[in-house]
């Protein structure tokens, strides 16, 4: 999130799409119904169902699965037709004054693709995706060498204020979205015309006349990440906020809900394989050394001339040094390029769906499964389950007996199939949540400790335990018996009070980071001796002096002590800042990018949510909240407040290789849909998505019979695949079910309470159907169809309290291997099914 | 349950006064239930059968997200859900509402009841089954306008909210209240809780498109001791039956009323004649006209 | 049935088998028993005859029970007795009269049979008032145990129950002042099943006569 929970109770609307968090993260929803309680904010909700979250709502649309990019283009032309938009804060905080390079084409010039589209490698060429400008190494003026350098931002961009130019940001967003009409939107999303219309009105009426006091939020979740254009939804509603001035500000931003308590921390702590703890980028093969390195992945800035950009990323190298010390310690030194060859190159894509996929094909020999239910959690589980069929080895560490180190019971596998099955499995018990301390990061990137409230039963373990022993036993390995190359796994650092159990705020304090040397700050004089724990990343030098593992982290686990252990419920701006609570990142900044909360002159937009503001008399940045700026930069040297990008703006277009599939998001098809994409029928699908080619990996169209529309979710009442362990929750909702529309279940015959037989191309799922009027069958484009909805909870591994109700199948049968090419996260929502009585 | 520090102030089937009654300075509590913010996570359901330590029991899928039909022995507190489509404009509604005692201030279960101390009101109001005096006859379920008190068939002793007297009675609010995320359940006294409900309803009627929001507090029972804020107040019924205008049934008004004191009288007044017609008329046949009627020969 | 008890004594004859006899007091123990049960439910005035009758839970339990043993000796008496309880022309005239059967001047009657007019009312007044009894005495008696429950049926049930019972009770009351206080001899009949000739010549004149006319020996 930009903001986080609580600071919902400052929105004054709420565009909540792609994320039920009624459903899904209760006590989170405290606060927007605290907003509509205290300052009768507003609810949108968009959803396939009516949901939880809807019955509290506002308003309420029915939107067909997987096409929200849709409906955010349409309410962005909306913006843009009616003058709902910040002007002010649209020229001078976001780029869409900056003029792109004039061979940049869009799709609907382009055939639905745009510039640079390589269909024999679905590919892009991005150097036309880029700002015309001077300097920065720009591709269209190599500098020497035989292969060409990677294109680069220009130094200094061209710009018009006025936002005139038919190639300025603005003229394309508006060219682009153009297409997106009120009559487009209901042909791809089935939401009728007015009630659309009821939608963008109400959401962009926080900018009638101007106005800027108000502040909007947008909430999503994996409804929205889970398709194969994910972080272009996600981009679309960023685009949206900048355009109507809510980023940085109160009760406004684009605010990701996780799935579990400390998603955020994983994500933080390096959870996918292209980046390093702090969103670090992986070095690849082509980094030769450190240098090389850091020269790819630090940006320089790019901006118009007259503007000022912080360009914090400039400081990336900062941080990979202190993340190597702390990796490798006194072994990492400037001379060796603080062991830079240590760390592993990624060499291609190591993403979840392909880890599976190289199981399957025989490159993945083994699996250690912590915290997660791969079976399960699928794509398309019967994939994963004839993946583990192939393995040799599979440890599994849980608190239950679950449905992964089951695989071999899986329905549909016989007596004989299983004595062909030769795969180790080892079961490991695990502590459960109760039962070990350590920190959560939560959605809101709040670190919070918790400590632990009981023992650990049995043969338990703790999972660090397990971890660490088999560390030490690979390092005796390779002590004894040498190999290829030990010197990374010899040198690592281990300096814990209990090698064989590390205690888990020592890991914490070694993640914050300390000074190597005695420090100073030559402006404030300030003082940090050898050893001492680092009050926070300003400290991070690249010279090997200061040792830290999550840049982003640093200031967490300072001198005074556990920064996360802090349970101070004060709030004296009564913005629900809290900061003596817990500790946030970055910098226990509680709101992302709050110098956009003030106009160009450093005032707030809204004078009763003042977070941050100039002080003119002591010339710098002060507020309630920690400034996510340059403290000292004055207003008039025009710094921009997206101090992570390059621009020092937020970005309305994504130059270059931001994202795999475009500058700007456009409307894809899922990767099956009920109809041709009605903006270019012949480029249905987002072009950059590969599909997978093992027997398992099939994908379906309406030809085949699939018609019907299906989405997967979660309830309340249950959790992931975990609760159904527990009778309390077995009894809140004692049996799978499947949401079928009234309408639906009336042309089959089918009454609420009777089984229904859902397939798709690569499996079926068994379930009672709940016949309700919460979902309606749509017109698309000119189409009718179906929608139904699976909770995903249920598996073939249950209690005595459930026995012979579950159906024992797992609904991820039915997803298909398919990924986000940005953040490789697989489509679960919106494919296509067909649907039977059982 | 037995509650040593909260004063009764109305017991059932009780013969003379009733010691806690108009001895006490006491605020009536009350719970405030905001149906417009209810999202149904049944919360409030899981905390009421950890608190009061309730066993599992057997459920079956009913086409609903709602747990069970109807409340239970076991399962005090239950959300109701139910799909409803307005009638202005066509929109859906979901509507979701955490059903338990009412805690009427005139508890028709109470007056129903004919065993002495199994139903005590205490003074502030909460209702409550003390089920070491209940005897199992049911009458209880036949007084309740809500369909609450509910017979557990193994020990014969009826079952329902007790607004965790025994929470309450050490200062703490119940124990759905504590464990509702979205602040839609509201803990205070009757006084306080009116203010906050009708403050909701006066909001729901300016601000939202709810004309008809009001407050749910029942006279016909007293006023209840939960209260609702819904968003349609003309319509009661739409959220899972609940009454519009709910009464102590009349059967057992008439029962407890006029026919209990037309059949005392009637009792009283038949021994009385009987007596009389004795002395007036004596018997059918003085005894020396009698042949010895039964003696051995 | 012993030897002894087949004697009748001179000028007496019998009236109630020892079926009739047995029946009758199986109906009366229980009777009473619900009655006093009953009334303890009824009002918060009586409830300590529950207790001392072995405690309200138990009585709770109990009663439904001893209502079926009551109904089941009233419908015994139905069987029995149902064919002579109709009612008649002279029932008719009975009633017409029965200002001076409750002022004790019986010689201005008509005839009545082996069962006069009252007591045929009482009969069936019982009887229909068990009926009542043991249908919402059934409704009440598991309440919610079964899927089919219903609170209406309930509710009703609890009235009728009560109605019914005051019903009884007053006729109950009537019964007993005629048994053991107004017709000396009938308590009596209903003990050793024989009453005196006079006594039948007084009050069932009608009977006495068809009985004359049989065997002057009938079986006890």
């Amino acid at each position: 999130m930009t903001n986080g929970w609580v600071d919902m109770k400052n929105t004054d609307m709420m565009l909540i799409m792609g994320g039920n968090p009624a459903e899904n993260h209760p006590c989170g929803f405290k606060w927007p119904v605290e907003a509509k309680r205290t300052r009768n904010a507003k609810i949108i909700s968009v959803d396939p169902r009516f949901t939880r979250t809807s019955a509290v709502a506002d308003l309420f649309c029915q939107i067909r699965a997987g096409t929200d990019i849709a409906f955010l283009g349409g309410v962005i032309r909306y913006a843009i037709e009616n003058s709902r938009i910040a002007k002010d804060y649209l020229v001078n905080y976001t780029n869409a004054a900056f003029i792109v390079k004039g061979d940049f084409k869009m799709p609907a010039d382009t055939d639905g693709v745009f510039s640079g589209f390589d269909a024999k490698s679905q590919s892009y060429d991005k150097s036309t995706w880029n700002y015309a400008g001077t300097g920065g190494g720009d591709a269209t003026h190599p500098v020497g060498g035989s292969a060409p350098p990677a294109p680069k931002l220009p130094e200094k961009v061209e710009f018009d204020l006025s936002l005139q130019n038919p190639n300025c940001v603005f003229q394309l967003l508006r060219k682009h979205y153009s297409r997106y009409t009120p009559e487009m939107v209901e042909r791809i999303t089935g939401i009728p015309k007015e009630q659309f219309l009821k939608a963008a009105e109400l959401y962009t009426s926080i900018r009638k006349d101007g106005d800027m006091k108000k502040a909007g939020t947008i909430i999503y979740a994996v409804g929205w990440t889970q398709h194969s254009f994910g972080t272009q939804i996600i981009r679309t509603a960023a685009m949206l906020q900048l355009l109507l001035g809510n980023v940085g500000r109160a009760g406004g931003g684009v605010n990701a809900l996780r799935g579990h308590s400390n998603i955020q921390g994983a994500t933080d702590m390096a959870g996918i394989f292209d980046n390093l703890p702090g969103y670090l980028k992986v070095p690849t093969p082509a980094d030769t050394s450190f240098d090389s390195w850091m020269k790819r992945i630090t940006p320089t800035s790019s901006k118009p001339a007259p503007w000022d950009s912080f360009n914090y990323w400039g400081n990336t190298p900062k941080f990979a040094a202190s993340y190597l010390k702390a990796l490798f310690g006194d072994a990492a030194t400037k001379q060796n390029g603080f062991a830079f060859d240590y760390l592993p190159k990624v060499d291609r894509n190591y993403s979840w769906v392909q880890m599976w996929d190289n199981m399957y094909n025989g490159v993945v020999k083994g699996m250690l499964a912590f915290g997660m239910n791969g079976v399960a959690i699928g794509p398309d589980s019967k994939k994963n389950i004839d993946a583990l069929k192939k393995a040799d080895w599979l440890v599994v560490g849980e608190i239950y007996p679950d449905e992964t180190s089951e695989f071999w019971k899986s329905p549909g596998i016989t007596q004989d199939e299983m004595k062909q099955i030769q795969t180790t499995v080892y079961r490991l018990p695990c502590a459960g949540f109760a039962e070990k301390d350590g920190s959560f990061t939560n959605s809101a990137r709040w670190l919070l400790w918790k400590n632990t409230a009981l023992p650990t039963p049995g043969d338990a373990r703790l999972d660090q335990a397990i971890v660490a022993q088999i560390f030490l036993k690979v390092r005796e390995l390779y002590k004894k018996e040498g190999g290829k190359f030990p010197a990374p796994i010899l040198n690592l650092t281990w300096n814990y009070s209990n090698p064989s159990s590390p205690p888990l705020a020592e890991v914490l304090k070694e993640v914050n980071g300390k000074a190597l040397a005695d420090l100073e700050d030559p402006a404030t004089k300030q003082q940090i001796k050898t050893g001492q724990q680092l009050p926070g990343f300003a400290w991070l030098k690249d010279d090997g002096t200061t040792s830290c593992g999550n840049w982003i982290y640093c200031g967490s686990f300072t001198e005074a002590g556990n920064q996360t252990a802090r349970r101070d419920p004060s709030d004296p701006s009564n913005l629900g800042l809290h900061p003596g609570w817990g500790w946030s990142w970055p910098a226990n900044r509680r709101v992302l990018y709050n110098r956009a909360s003030c106009d160009a002159d450093g005032k707030p937009w809204d004078p009763t949510r003042r977070q941050v503001w100039w002080n003119e008399s002591t010339q710098k940045w002060v507020g309630n909240d920690v400034p996510d700026f340059k403290v000292d930069s004055k207003p008039k040297d025009h710094m921009g407040p997206f101090i992570m990008n390059p621009e020092g703006v937020g970005r309305i277009f994504a130059p270059l290789g931001a994202f795999a599939d475009g500058p700007f998001p456009e409307h894809y098809e899922p990767i099956e849909s009920p109809i041709d994409n009605p903006l270019h029928p012949a480029q249905t699908h987002n072009p950059v998505v590969k599909r997978y080619k093992t027997p398992d990996d099939k994908y379906a169209t309406p030809k085949d019979g699939y018609t019907v529309v299906c989405t997967t979710y979660r309830l309340t009442e249950l959790y992931h695949y975990w609760t159904k362990n527990n009778p309390m929750n077995v009894q809140l909702v004692p049996e799978p079910f499947v949401e079928i529309s009234a309408e639906m279940a009336d042309e089959m015959g089918l009454r609420g309470g009777e089984k229904v037989k859902v397939s798709s191309i690569r499996g079926e799922y068994i379930a009672k159907a709940m016949v309700t009027k919460r979902i309606k069958s749509m017109m698309i484009d000119g189409k009718k169809v179906y929608q139904i909805g699976i909770p995903i909870h249920q598996g073939y591994r249950g209690i005595k309290e459930d026995e012979g109700k579950d159906a024992r199948t797992l609904v991820n049968l039915l997803t298909p291997t398919v990924f986000d090419p940005n953040a490789y996260t697989p489509e679960f929502k919106g494919f296509l099914v067909k649907l039977e009585r059982a | 349950m037995s509650q040593a520090t909260l004063r009764v102030q109305k017991i059932s089937g009780h013969a003379g006064t009733v010691p806690g009654e108009g001895t006490q300075r006491e605020y009536t509590v009350c719970k405030l239930i905001d149906t417009t913010t209810c999202i149904g996570c049944k919360a409030c359901e899981v905390a009421c059968m950890e608190w009061n330590d309730l066993p599992f029991g057997e459920t079956v899928f009913d086409n609903t997200y709602q747990t069970m039909p109807e409340t239970r022995w076991n399962y005090w507190n239950l959300i109701l859900f139910n799909e409803h489509v307005r009638e202005d404009d066509g929109s859906l509604m979901w509507l979701m509402r955490k059903n338990q005692c009412m805690h009427c201030a005139e508890p028709g279960c109470l007056a129903a009841c004919p065993a002495d101390g199994a139903i005590v009101q205490y003074t502030n109001g909460i209702v409550d089954f003390q089920q070491a005096n209940c005897i199992g006859c049911g009458y209880c379920i036949t007084g309740c306008p809500f369909d609450i008190p509910k017979m557990n068939p193994k020990t014969h002793r009826v079952f329902k909210c007790t607004l965790c007297a025994d929470r309450v009675s050490e200062g703490l609010e119940p124990a759905c209240i504590k464990s509702c995320p979205t602040g839609c359940l509201h803990f205070g006294s009757k006084e306080d809780m009116k203010f906050l409900a009708e403050g909701r309803a006066k909001q729901l009627r300016e601000h939202s498109n709810h004309p008809n929001a009001g407050v749910y507090d029942p006279p016909g029972v007293g006023g209840t001791g939960v209260i609702y804020v819904l968003h349609d107040a003309t319509k009661p019924e739409i959220y899972g039956g609940l009454p519009k205008d709910p009464h102590v049934p009349w059967t057992v008004k008439l029962w407890k009323g006029p026919l209990k004191w037309l059949g005392n009288v009637a009792m009283v007044g038949g021994l009385i004649g009987l007596f009389v017609h004795y002395l007036r008329y004596g018997p059918k046949a003085r005894e020396e006209e009698d042949i010895n009627p039964g003696g051995k020969p | 049935m012993s030897t002894s008890e087949q004697i009748i004594p001179h000028g007496h004859v019998l009236r109630y088998t020892l079926k009739e006899r047995l029946t009758h007091w199986v109906a009366a123990v229980a009777y009473i028993y619900l009655l006093m049960t009953g009334l303890a439910f009824w009002s918060p005035w009586l409830f300590w005859v529950a207790v001392i009758l072995g405690g309200a839970p138990v009585s709770r339990m109990l009663h439904p029970w001893a209502g079926l043993i009551f109904f089941a000796a009233v419908w015994n008496m139905y069987v029995m007795w149902a064919p002579q309880m109709k009612h008649t022309d002279v029932d008719k005239a009975w009633w017409k009269a029965v200002r001076y059967y409750s002022t004790n001047q019986d010689d201005k009657m008509p005839p009545a049979g082996r069962y006069n007019a009252g007591q045929k009312f009482l009969f069936w007044g019982f009887f229909w008032g068990s009926l009542l009894l043991l249908l919402s005495g059934v409704v009440m008696w598991s309440p919610q145990y079964f899927a089919w429950h219903s609170l209406i049926a309930m509710r009703i049930a609890v009235l009728v129950h009560a109605s019914a019972a005051l019903f009884t009770i007053g006729l109950f009351l009537i019964h007993i002042y005629m048994g053991v206080f107004a017709e000396r001899g009938a308590l009596s009949s209903v003990i050793h099943g024989d009453v005196s000739i006079a006594f039948a010549k007084r009050y069932h004149p009608g009977w006495y006569k068809e009985i004359v006319g049989q065997s002057s020996t009938p079986r006890k």
